[in-house]
């Protein structure tokens, strides 16, 4: 049995009639000396985890479950008990505002009420621990006479970590630590904390936003949705790839974590109590019937990886193994893709990078098929790839490079966005109308009689990119293989189609194969990176691992020209 | 594909958007090209108004021989007191029938061949190309002299000929321009929803190749009605036909022609009026082809 170890813990908030499940069904253990990360978005049972740990959950509200603090039950303990372990064994150090701490106390009163309640410390002991404490947290002795409201949010920050610091706990909750901190001070206090750590080897459970900050202290990761834990593993390992919808979209919505991405979050606004089935099924991207009946349990799914999916974490959406293309040339053959093996999950944006003639586009072509591969093997949803993957709805659209090749000059936007509708004969003719109108919405295009009926030879090529993609959207894609889409428009109408593009795919959430030699909107778009040379893939892996530790030295000389020196 | 909606691009032919196109198109004529049309116009209109223009028969004596123009007979008589003016009238059909039945015949059989090879690609575009190699080797007088004089030259056998040795060059443009074509993105996409060989013939190729098959058909007419002239005049042409060719070939074979005034109507009109479609045709023709280049016509319509 591990240090610490919790047992399908459930917190349930109870005002007059209201019920509000915050926790449900909660487990985990850690080992000691461990870091365990804790996030989720706001709502999601965080604090609630941290204050049923330390036992502050009022007492009209109903606390369930086991847990055990170095073999013990303690959850169930009564109150005295409770608050005998609170701050010696176990502290907690609160999110950072002027409400926790008392206002009419100075700091040196506040540090050493607990020293006096649980250790019974008195004069000059308590005087010199009190002094040692703030030493040990970094703030000048000098403020011990001064008041919270006096502090920045640094100092506050310290202070709470000297008071929980106070009883010399063995295992430490820290809730937010780096909220409303500047980067300076936040540094400062997350230097702290791995010293600290280091020094008093005690175990720590670390409830952040901060994904950075996840990265570098904890060893372990939770991630909570809802009240439930949706995803569990080490934290290298679910921040490199993710395995449940919502891990990933909170990933992609961290700004601290890889900076250079454009910002998304997740769609839709947070559960609120009680939903049917998986609570974040009204916000996933691949939800299914059976995902609004049931309640998915957490399941291994890979050695330490643990997710609670009906679909078993982010399924795979396409795999391609061992893709071939030769051109027989004269009597020499031609290798444009050479042994390529890639995969995109349902819903992920995966950039295909590399230089000119390093065989993107031709992958594209094979797995949009407008080519076919002299050799290897797709899979697509699980099934074999054939012709209807392109022919029906829910499955794979190409947007071309060139939109004044691939939209016919003589044909207008409602004929080209009905086309492939027409070709598949979907829908009814007031539908085709429908989802032509819908798809231009989508585009930001006029969806007017006089603009449906202009032919695209009218259109800029901005313009026309964005009908050859609401001709691909009227299809209702569910992987959408962009090829060099933007690479013949100028910046702003690039930057226009593309953060157009992006909000779609975060909106809708098709997946993406996004094939550019542009490194920068690479960068800004793709969570996971293929690098291609020679028709080759040499290097694969999450867009910010590439982009900060490439390991092919190939990478590194692309993000060499394309970034130059300073990048690193 | 079964049905496929093709009715849409028809849309636009109702009767005012026909009349603004038809004014747009002559507003994209050159003077040149202007003058062509309205000769061709009135060659039309003479060969098909024949009998209301004419007065006298044009297959039988209505006067003394040899008449110059003047009174009755407006350009005169022939050798055997045959009206000129009617003659001309009357001859006017068969020149536009076989210049207009070649070119149908070469520019749609030859269409039809040239979408066919460069559509199909691979081993029927290599024969189609073999057999327009043929064709274009092959002397067509020659071989059209010992045609018309094997199979009788009556006047389909003559534009059966004629369209045997002339489908070659629109097959060969149309071949070139299918191969371009299906390249092109907008097809490729077409293709991987799932669009039948005849939706993408009929909905995209076709528009693209409806323009320079009719700037062929323009061409080989003119070349046609030349050569039907030349088949008459060797005495090759359908000897009931009564065309422009045969007259003059009547009129050359008068020994002494030019020894006597009679040249001056007998040979000058129909020369005049061969001449007159020929050139017709070869100015609404070169203004066709300008506009029918895509790289115009895109700006524009």
């Amino acid at each position: 049995m591990g240090f610490l170890k919790v047992q399908d813990l459930g917190v349930t908030y109870i005002s007059g009639d209201q019920k509000v499940r915050a926790l449900d069904k909660v487990s985990f253990s850690l080992k000691e000396g461990e870091t365990l990360g804790i996030i989720g978005e706001s709502g999601s049972g965080k604090t609630t985890l941290a204050l049923a740990l330390m036992g502050l959950i009022g007492k009209k509200d109903l606390v369930e479950g086991k847990g055990y603090f170095q073999g013990k039950e303690f959850l169930s303990l009564r109150e005295q008990e409770k608050a005998k372990i609170r701050w010696k064994d176990m502290a907690m150090v609160f999110q950072n505002s002027l409400e926790v701490l008392n206002p009419v106390l100075n700091i040196r009163e506040q540090v050493a009420e607990p020293l006096i309640k649980h250790l019974n410390l008195k004069g000059e002991e308590l005087k010199g621990r009190v002094e040692e404490l703030l030493q040990l947290v970094g703030l000048d002795i000098s403020w011990k006479e001064a008041y919270p409201h006096q502090l920045s949010g640094g100092m506050r920050q310290r202070v709470l970590l000297a008071m929980a610091l106070s009883c010399k706990p063995q295992l430490l909750l820290v809730d937010e630590p780096t909220t409303s901190l500047d980067p300076v001070s936040r540094k400062e206090i997350l230097d702290l904390l791995e010293r600290l750590q280091e020094e008093y080897g005690f175990t720590m459970v670390l409830i952040s936003h901060d994904l950075s900050c996840i990265a570098r202290l904890t060893s372990h990761l939770l991630v909570l949705y809802n009240g439930r834990v949706v995803e569990e593993g080490k934290t290298p390992d679910i921040l490199e790839e993710s395995f449940h919808p919502y891990t990933r979209g909170l990933i992609n919505s961290s700004p601290n974590f890889f900076a250079y991405r454009d910002l998304w979050g997740i769609p839709g606004e947070g559960a609120w109590g009680e939903v049917e089935g998986c609570s974040f099924n009204p916000r996933c991207s691949q939800t299914l019937a059976s995902c609004r009946e049931r309640i998915p349990q957490l399941e291994e799914v890979a050695p330490g990886r643990q997710v609670a999916c009906h679909r078993g974490g982010i399924v795979t959406l396409l795999q391609a193994k061992d893709l071939g293309k030769e051109y027989p040339l004269k009597k020499k053959v031609i290798s444009a893709v050479k042994g390529v093996s890639l995969r995109v999950r349902e819903g992920e944006v995966v950039g295909l990078v590399g230089e000119t003639g390093s065989g993107k586009s031709t992958v594209a072509q094979i797995l949009g098929r407008l080519i076919k591969p002299t050799g290897g093997e797709v899979t697509f949803q699980g099934e074999a790839f054939n012709g209807k993957v392109t022919r029906r709805e829910g499955g794979i659209q190409i947007i071309m490079q060139d939109p004044f090749s691939s939209t016919s000059h003589r044909l207008t936007v409602e004929q080209v966005i009905r086309e492939p509708l027409e070709i598949n004969r979907i829908g009814t003719r007031q539908e085709r109308e429908e989802r032509v109108r819908e798809a231009l919405k989508g585009v930001q295009l006029p969806w007017d009689p006089a603009f449906l009926g202009r032919f695209t030879f009218e259109l800029s090529g901005g313009q026309r990119q964005r009908v050859a993609i609401a001709r691909a959207l009227v299809m209702r894609p569910a992987l959408l293989l962009a090829d060099e889409i933007t690479s013949m428009l100028d910046p702003s109408t690039q930057a226009n189609l593309l953060r157009l593009l992006k909000g779609l795919q975060n909106a809708r959430g098709f997946a993406m194969l996004f094939i550019t030699h542009d490194m920068d909107l690479a960068r800004k778009v793709a969570d996971r990176i293929l690098v291609m040379h020679q028709g080759e893939v040499v290097e694969e892996g999450s867009s910010h691992r590439i982009f900060t530790a490439p390991c092919c030295c190939h990478t590194k000389s692309l993000l060499e020209a394309a970034f130059g020196h300073h990048h690193h | 594909m079964g049905q496929v909606d093709l009715s849409t691009p028809l849309k636009g032919l109702d009767k005012g958007k026909a009349g603004e196109k038809l004014i747009k198109f002559w507003q994209e004529l050159t003077a040149f090209g202007k003058v062509g049309l309205v000769i061709l116009l009135f060659m039309i209109i003479l060969a098909v108004g024949a009998p209301y223009f004419t007065w006298l028969p044009h297959d039988t004596s209505s006067g003394p021989p040899l008449v110059p123009p003047g009174g009755e007979h407006l350009m005169g008589t022939d050798e055997l007191g045959v009206d000129l003016w009617s003659q001309i009238s009357f001859g006017a059909r068969v020149s536009l029938l076989v210049g207009l039945g070649t070119a149908l015949l070469a520019g749609l059989g030859g269409g039809i061949l040239g979408i066919w090879g460069g559509y199909k690609g691979g081993l029927a575009e290599r024969i189609l190309m073999r057999v327009i190699d043929i064709m274009i080797v092959m002397p067509d007088l020659p071989v059209m002299v010992i045609l018309a004089a094997f199979f009788g030259s009556s006047l389909t056998n003559i534009i059966m000929v004629l369209a045997l040795f002339s489908w070659s060059h629109p097959a060969r443009i149309v071949r070139s321009q299918v191969m371009a074509l299906k390249e092109q993105g907008y097809v490729q996409m077409a293709k991987s929803y799932g669009a039948g060989d005849f939706y993408i013939i009929f909905r995209h190729l076709l528009p693209e190749l409806i323009p320079i098959l009719a700037v062929s058909m323009v061409r080989l007419s003119g070349m046609a009605i030349v050569t039907e002239a030349g088949l008459s005049f060797l005495g090759l042409g359908d000897p009931t036909s009564r065309s422009w060719g045969l007259i003059i070939n009547h009129a050359l074979n008068f020994s002494g022609i030019y020894f006597t005034p009679f040249w001056k109507w007998w040979l000058l009109y129909p020369w005049l009026f061969l001449t007159l479609l020929i050139t017709g045709l070869a100015l609404f023709g070169r203004d066709l082809e300008r506009i029918a280049d895509p790289r115009i016509l895109k700006g524009r319509y």
